[in-house]
């Protein structure tokens, strides 16, 4: 029995030794850039790795690319992998796909933050040598940089997402106030609609340990012009500005003017909040438009404006919003690698990008369409007041960005539920940003 | 037919079964092992194992991450189980007195066992929601100011605590009761005899005839607590900060947000050995005593 336990042992240790070395063969990229410039001629099937874009009309937008993008392409098939819509599931997700050398999905949609964790761990195939020299000139330059990690692009652009100050118009009129250019401004305004009884929270935003904590952390540090890394992409959180973002955060906690529950909201529990009529002012990306004007869904629909994010007093409003979004990456094991580059380009071509502009609560990626008359005749505020804004990356170009991000949205929750200083977090988040780029956070 | 005939034969009829085993269970195991002491590197279309560490087991136990979680795991596990077990004895207690009903109460207590974890925390998401959620309303109307129940670190773990309770008592509730039917009755007829009351014949008498029993539901539920991952994925996401982090949620997110794959391995190993550890004191300590009240 003894003899037949250690037969048993070497066993699952040679098993578990050969799986170690067979996965150790990788491709050269140059025989899969080669494959990857050439369209294929036979019929091919791709899968295409998609979360739910949001849809203005109810047509599937998806269903609609893929079938204009079949006409141009009649030899080639596309099916839909339907993907999860919260960011860090969906990595997780399709990373398990990606890491164990899956051949599909052949292309994914993927947010702007993962090009370079995925491109430093080979799960995106590199494409700015499948591009044409002039590929970036229509897209924003914010894009350009969260889409590239060390000089290679790792993802197409799709659609973008951008933030913007929701307001009930309704109630502004009738207190008689403007739409808030500074914090300071909104602070107040919010207290007296609330003290009025008009509503019960004046603020709602997303304050939950994820990325969407980030993103808003991201965005006030901009609007105190407080880096979180340097040029040289050393840790640079720190000092005043840094300190009077997170204080503005405390802030709206402490008075009163966001609800103490935020530090548990992610963006649908803040638009269900606004859309409910329970709050003044909302921050939420463009897509929550659709929502806040649709009467089926939204109890406020016809009494919401949009606006730029207000800034600092002294500032003004800079309308900072990140540059969030998603891309087409293509997998470099896919069988089909010149049909997923077509695919992902075809996506952010300007006939996918008119599909997305007419059907789909999303901003299209490509600039030129968001000055066509078509545009204006859609009607939605965001699109218009897109090119106002001033787009800022989070700092994304490093292979550890996820433990980054955790430093800033857990020190962030920590102020915003009173359980830190703003000092103390700032202090705490620059330590931890230090150790993540180290390479040994967890 | 000779005996290392038989036993050649037996073993062929196994080894179906055995190769499945090895590799849906051994492989797996003995590959994130191993991979927790490799510096593994991703490359198109495979990986790489650049070299042999201990670098990932060095950074994950100095870690105040892994520490955090650590203590939230251990502190998570030993509440819910002492609470589950009290609690779960209690009911079994009632329902063993229970006549023609039982049946009715038993169908109505394994309702939340019935249920599907991740949807039993989303329904309970619901009720903690800070927004519309029952359970802040109500609050709110006895404390008088609204609460922020997953907001905050010691409310999030209560919360947690109360949904994992509220789960899975049935579950030792109806093994206990098990236990329970199989005591004979003479034995309580004995004590009853002697002039022992109820509370004396519950610790003489009852109490130690559920031990094993107990024990083994002991065992299943310190092996689930301790690999607790639905429950804060769904209502905190570990937060607030990191306070409901288990070490199954961060070995979640080094495995695979971080893809820090020889890291990932590690935190997942190191809880595998504490729990393993953990499990074998208790076996341990509780045959110690169960000898000890065999001599007494």
């Amino acid at each position: 029995m003894a003899l037949s336990r250690r037969t048993l042992l070497v066993s699952g240790l040679a098993a578990a030794g050969a799986g170690l070395t067979s996965g150790c063969a990788g491709k050269p990229l140059d025989t899969l850039l080669t494959q990857a410039a050439q369209v294929p001629r036979t019929p091919a099937t791709l899968t295409w790795w998609v979360s739910e874009i949001p849809s203005r009309k109810g047509p599937v937008v998806a269903d609609l690319i893929i079938r204009a993008f079949e006409r141009r392409h009649p030899q080639i098939r596309v099916r839909k992998s339907n993907a999860l819509s919260a960011t860090d599931s969906n990595r997780a997700a399709v990373t398990t796909q990606l890491a164990g050398a899956s051949p599909t999905p052949d292309v994914y949609l993927g947010d702007t933050t993962w090009p370079a964790q995925f491109g430093s761990n080979s799960l995106a195939l590199p494409l700015q040598t499948l591009l044409p020299k002039d590929f970036w000139d229509g897209y924003p330059a914010a894009l350009r940089r969260v889409s590239e990690y060390r000089g290679a692009v790792y993802a197409l652009p799709f659609f973008t997402d951008s933030a913007f100050l929701y307001y009930r118009k309704d109630l502004l009129a009738k207190h008689g106030r403007p739409v808030p250019r500074t914090w300071e401004e909104l602070v107040r305004t919010a207290r007296t609609v609330q003290r009025a009884g008009d509503a019960p929270y004046g603020f709602l935003w997303q304050g939950s340990v994820s990325e969407s904590l980030t993103c808003n952390v991201a965005e006030f540090l901009a609007d105190a012009e407080a880096p979180v890394l340097d040029g040289a992409g050393r840790v640079a959180l720190g000092g005043a500005g840094a300190e009077r973002a997170f204080a503005m955060m405390r802030e709206f906690t402490e008075t009163g003017v966001t609800p103490a529950t935020v530090g548990t909201y992610v963006e649908a529990d803040s638009q269900d909040a606004f859309t409910g009529g329970r709050g003044v002012f909302l921050r939420n990306w463009s897509y929550a438009w659709g929502n806040a004007a649709d009467r089926s869904v939204s109890k406020v629909a016809g009494r919401v404006g949009v606006a730029p994010r207000p800034g600092f007093a002294g500032d003004g409003p800079r309308g900072v919003s990140c540059a969030g979004g998603w891309s087409n990456f293509v997998n470099p094991n896919s069988r089909h690698l010149g049909a997923a580059v077509a695919f992902a380009r075809f996506c952010a071509g300007e006939e996918a990008q008119m599909i997305l502009l007419k059907n789909a609560g999303v901003i299209p990626a490509l600039d030129e369409v968001l000055s066509r008359p078509e545009a204006r005749a859609v009607g939605d505020p965001t699109l218009t007041g897109v090119r106002q804004l001033h787009l800022v990356a989070r700092p994304v170009q490093s292979p550890y960005y996820p433990e980054v991000s955790k430093a800033l949205y857990t020190r962030a929750n920590a102020v915003i539920g009173g359980r830190t200083t703003p000092a103390q977090a700032v202090r705490a988040a620059r330590a931890d940003i230090r150790t993540a780029l180290e390479g040994r956070a967890l | 037919m000779s005996r290392r005939r038989r036993a050649r034969t037996g073993w062929l009829f196994a080894s179906p079964a055995l190769l499945a085993i090895t590799a849906v269970t051994v492989f797996p195991v003995l590959f994130s092992v191993l991979l927790s002491f490799a510096d593994v590197r991703l490359e198109y279309g495979g990986f790489r194992i650049l070299s042999l560490t201990g670098d990932h087991y060095a950074a994950v136990l100095s870690s105040p991450e892994w520490r955090q979680a650590l203590a939230f795991t251990f502190g998570f596990t030993a509440v819910t189980v002492l609470l589950e077990l009290v609690l779960g004895t209690a009911a079994a207690l009632v329902l063993e007195r229970l006549g023609a009903a039982r049946g009715w109460v038993l169908a109505v207590l394994l309702l939340p066992w019935a249920l599907i974890n991740v949807v039993a925390a989303q329904l309970w998401g619901y009720l903690y929601n800070g927004t519309y959620g029952g359970l802040t309303w109500l609050f709110t109307q006895i404390l008088g100011h609204q609460p922020d129940i997953l907001g905050q670190p010691a409310s999030a773990m209560g919360a947690m605590v109360v949904v994992d309770v509220w789960k899975t008592t049935p579950f030792v509730a109806i093994v206990v009761l098990a236990g329970l039917m199989l005591i004979p009755g003479d034995v309580y007829e004995a004590a009853e005899i002697d002039g022992a009351g109820t509370w004396t014949t519950f610790w003489k008498v009852t109490l130690p005839q559920l031990r094993p029993i107990m024990a083994i539901a002991v065992l299943f539920r310190i092996l689930q607590a301790f690999g607790i991952f639905d429950l804060p994925f769904v209502l905190t996401q570990g937060g607030p900060g990191t306070a409901t982090e288990s070490l199954a949620i961060l070995g979640y997110k080094t495995l695979f947000q971080n893809l820090a794959i020889g890291r990932g391995a590690a935190v997942a190993t190191t809880t595998a050995v504490i729990v393993i550890t953990c499990c074998l004191l208790f076996l341990r300590v509780f045959k110690a005593q169960a000898d000890e009240g065999g001599r007494a």
